[in-house]
């Protein structure tokens, strides 16, 4: 149809009004794509609506795109005006059909500093763009600076208020209320972003160092959160084992925990993690999801106190203990998976690296009177071994039993087995070096898939470089 | 369930026995200096956001198989003049907004041509040493997005402009560092995941900055070397399908930290020729894939690691030939 340059133009000048106006009208569309069609049909729009989705024909992409992309380079050249309406239109279309289109993001950028466009606008466009384009990297990029704006005006705020201590501390209370309002509302929706992206595109490396920005730049040192996320993301990794980004972001979870733990005040003389600075959310303040912790991830709010040290042990022993054991299951119900396997090395790794720093901070004589990690094996804290003796893994995808270990004094349910004795609970056995060699004879001992058999080998191999020349 | 069908997904390619198994460089050539000449096409608006990567591309896989003369060069120069902005970084392309991405690229360019002063070098080294933040990272451009490839972007181009000692060394080092994983290897921030395209980034970087003995070279090895698949093709993350440009930076890398022979050498060259389009020229991410400029650099260039004959020598760090080094003075480290 539409050939002569003069056609065109009015064609797409409509397209671009029809996709605005498709936003005016529902403000709640939440995907993007484009509708096979190769022929234009007569007086109908290329732009279609159907429930919440916008589709664009395919026929009309070849217009529209040269042209929002021409009439926006030329405005950069500042060989055309366009007003600040016109260019928030185009920019839309333009990254709708092409969201790597990096001086267009920019563009928003400038009009998002003089306030015709506000942050949330433009989070939402970047969602959209990222429905059909879930690796963009210019979206994501651009997503951060929206965030950090959002961050700036907050620290911005929390400044004001300080300055102002004469103000009434009502209205203060209420303002720091919305704010942490608002951040928690924005850390919930870049969480549901990245995991939509996630879902669309395995391994999607963009969306899942996303997620990792988020959590340092809105909700660093914040434990409540980590959790959250970890028990959330147990179920979606448990259905995308090759996924091996997912599984970095649950090791990045559990070294960040552990880190959080460790930094609690009963624990400053130790060397256990850098001090980092403080949670740009109030502490405690943004709770993405329910409370609950019916994963069975353990609580990491313990009690104060003396008896910090060993809550504290116990609590990333489990920790481990769980990923240990939700990882050994995958493995034995996935047999071949090299994301499986390179998960297993990052946790052993973590926690061999968390049991020798510890040893170094005990062996200085601070409080761990229960805790003793001696030779002849450095790996295994010294915690009624002889419970531990009989432990082993199960073969063919049977479970392993997890053998309980004794610890006194301490009364933490373990939602893996709360059966209590009278001079404690039981506890699940630490990972060492041998229990690790004896997982990958039994993996061998029962299987025959040849990936399975390659990637065991490959971690036996690692254990006794990597681990063992450490010793 | 889903993770069952998970467990079926295909993890490596198969070479169909009659893919090219020789070295098709004069449809190479063709095809890269035909490629420029569609700029009405529609694909070509679409890619003009990484314009000035596209051309460094064209014209480094030419200048190793011996064909730059072939390409325009006046015309490629007067647009890189064009594309510097005042702030004295360059862009992609006119009209767009500079970038540290583009402006490694120019300066590329410039290299093969032996012709750095059509652009201020001063004023790109200025726009470089701006873009350094406090903790030693580089942002992008000015709106402050880090990545470990912009730390690397930064130092490459100021290596090649002689002018490394224009910024605070130390500092970049350290941030690199920071972003070291337990595998060895590097992600794009602190705490991001191990990948090969940031680990080419950085160990590049550290080859240029002369701080390779800050790397654990046999535990990256290990990880690198594990990228091979059965096919002999090189992924950039464990379970990824393995790519041509992938094979690149892990191959690279490799060289970097002087453990090339610990991959199967003979199956990853079957691999890429496999990548070969017999007909139009030119190199796919994996048989029988379209082909394009990108990955039939990095077949080309790795080829070249390889040690094909036909082939110029590759600067594994810069990716460009060794004699454009060596002309200008530049012998990245190696270790061995
Ligand atoms: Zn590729």
């Amino acid at each position: 149809m539409a050939e002569s340059e003069e056609e065109v133009d009015v064609l797409v000048q409509r397209v671009v009004k029809d996709i605005a106006n498709a936003f005016k009208k529902n403000p709640s569309i939440d995907e993007i794509g484009v509708i096979l069609c190769p022929e234009a049909r007569y007086n109908r729009s290329p732009i279609v609506l159907v429930e919440n989705k916008l589709g664009v024909e395919s026929w009309c992409v070849k217009f529209l795109l040269p042209y929002v992309h021409n009439k926006l380079l030329l405005y950069r050249q500042r060989k055309h005006w366009l007003d600040r309406e016109a260019l928030v239109d185009i920019t839309c279309t333009l990254l709708l059909l092409n969201p790597d289109f990096t001086t267009a993001w920019n563009v928003r950028k400038e009009l998002l500093q003089c306030g015709v466009l506000n942050p949330e606008k433009d989070l939402y466009l970047g969602k959209l763009a990222l429905t059909k384009f879930p690796k963009s990297p210019e979206t994501w990029i651009h997503r951060r600076w929206v965030l950090q704006q959002v961050l700036n005006q907050v620290s911005t705020l929390d400044h004001n208020k300080n300055q102002q201590q004469a103000e009434a501390v009502q209205a203060d209370a209420e303002r720091n209320e919305q704010l942490s309002d608002r951040l928690a509302r924005t850390l919930r929706q870049e969480m549901k972003v990245c995991s939509d992206a996630a879902g669309r595109y395995p391994s999607n490396y963009n969306a899942w160092s996303h997620r990792i920005w988020v959590l340092q730049h809105m909700a660093r040192g914040n434990v409540k959160v980590l959790h959250d996320e970890l028990s959330s993301m147990r179920v979606w990794v448990s259905m995308h084992v090759s996924d091996h980004s997912g599984f970095h972001y649950r090791q990045f979870l559990l070294k960040e925990l552990i880190a959080e733990i460790c930094k609690r005040p009963a624990h400053t003389s130790t060397s256990c993690s850098p001090q980092r600075g403080c949670s740009t959310v109030p502490e405690g303040s943004p709770c993405p999801h329910s409370c609950s912790h019916s994963n069975g991830e353990p609580s990491g709010q313990e009690a104060g106190g003396e008896e910090d040290s060993h809550a504290d042990f116990t609590t990333v022993l489990q920790l481990f203990h769980q990923e240990m054991d939700l990882c050994s299951d995958l493995i034995q119900s996935f047999p071949g998976h090299e994301t499986l396997w390179s998960h297993r090395r990052h946790v052993f790794y973590l926690w061999d690296q968390w049991v020798r720093e510890h040893q170094h901070s005990c062996s200085r004589g601070s409080d761990c009177k229960l805790i003793h990690l001696t030779d002849p094996d450095p790996g295994v804290p010294e915690i009624s071994s002889q419970s531990c003796a009989g432990q082993g893994h199960g073969v063919n995808g049977q479970k392993h039993a997890s053998e309980p270990m004794e610890v006194d004094g301490l009364f933490l349910p373990d939602p893996h087995n709360s059966k209590r004795l009278k001079r404690g609970v039981l506890l699940p056995c630490p990972p060492t070096l041998p229990t690790e060699l004896s997982f990958v004879s039994s993996v061998l001992g029962g299987c025959c898939n040849t990936e399975q058999r390659h990637f065991a080998l490959a971690y036996r191999k690692w254990l006794d470089t990597v681990i063992g020349l450490q010793s | 369930s889903g993770a069952l069908l998970e467990g079926t997904q295909v993890k490596d390619v198969i070479i169909k026995p009659d893919a090219p198994s020789t070295l098709l460089l004069e449809k190479h050539a063709d095809y890269i200096a035909a490629y420029g000449s569609k700029k009405d096409d529609y694909e070509y608006t679409l890619s003009e956001y990484l314009r000035m990567s596209g051309i460094y591309w064209g014209l480094t896989v030419m200048d190793l198989m011996g064909q730059l003369p072939r390409m325009n060069q006046q015309e490629i120069i007067d647009f890189i003049k064009a594309c510097q902005h005042e702030c004295g970084g360059i862009s992609a392309s006119i009209g767009h907004d500079p970038h540290l991405l583009y402006t490694l690229s120019a300066v590329q360019i410039l290299c093969l041509y032996d012709s750095i002063d059509a652009i201020d070098v001063d004023k790109v080294v200025e726009y470089v040493k701006g873009l350094q933040q406090e903790d030693g990272s580089f942002a992008g451009d000015k709106w402050g997005e880090i990545d470990t490839r912009f730390s690397f972007c930064a130092v490459a181009t100021l290596a090649l402009l002689g002018k490394m000692d224009t910024i605070n060394v130390d500092k970049a080092v350290e941030f690199v560092l920071s972003c070291m994983n337990f595998d060895g290897g590097f992600g794009c921030r602190p705490g991001s995941e191990s990948h090969a395209g940031q680990i080419y980034c950085c160990t590049g970087f550290l080859s240029l900055t002369g701080q390779l003995h800050q790397l654990n070279a046999d535990l990256l090895g290990w990880w690198l070397c594990e990228r091979q698949l059965p096919s002999g093709g090189l992924n950039g993350r464990p379970e990824k399908l393995p790519d041509v440009c992938y094979s690149w930076w892990v191959l690279a890398s490799l060289k970097i930290i002087g453990r090339i022979r610990w991959i199967d050498k003979d199956k990853l060259r079957k691999f890429i020729l496999a990548c070969q389009d017999e007909e139009t020229g030119g190199f796919a991410d994996r048989p029988g894939d379209m082909v394009d400029p990108f990955h039939t650099l990095f077949g080309v260039a790795g080829l070249s690691l390889l040690g094909d004959e036909q082939i110029k020598p590759v600067n594994p760090v810069l990716c460009m030939p060794e004699d454009v080094l060596q002309r200008i003075g530049l012998q990245p480290d190696l270790l061995s």
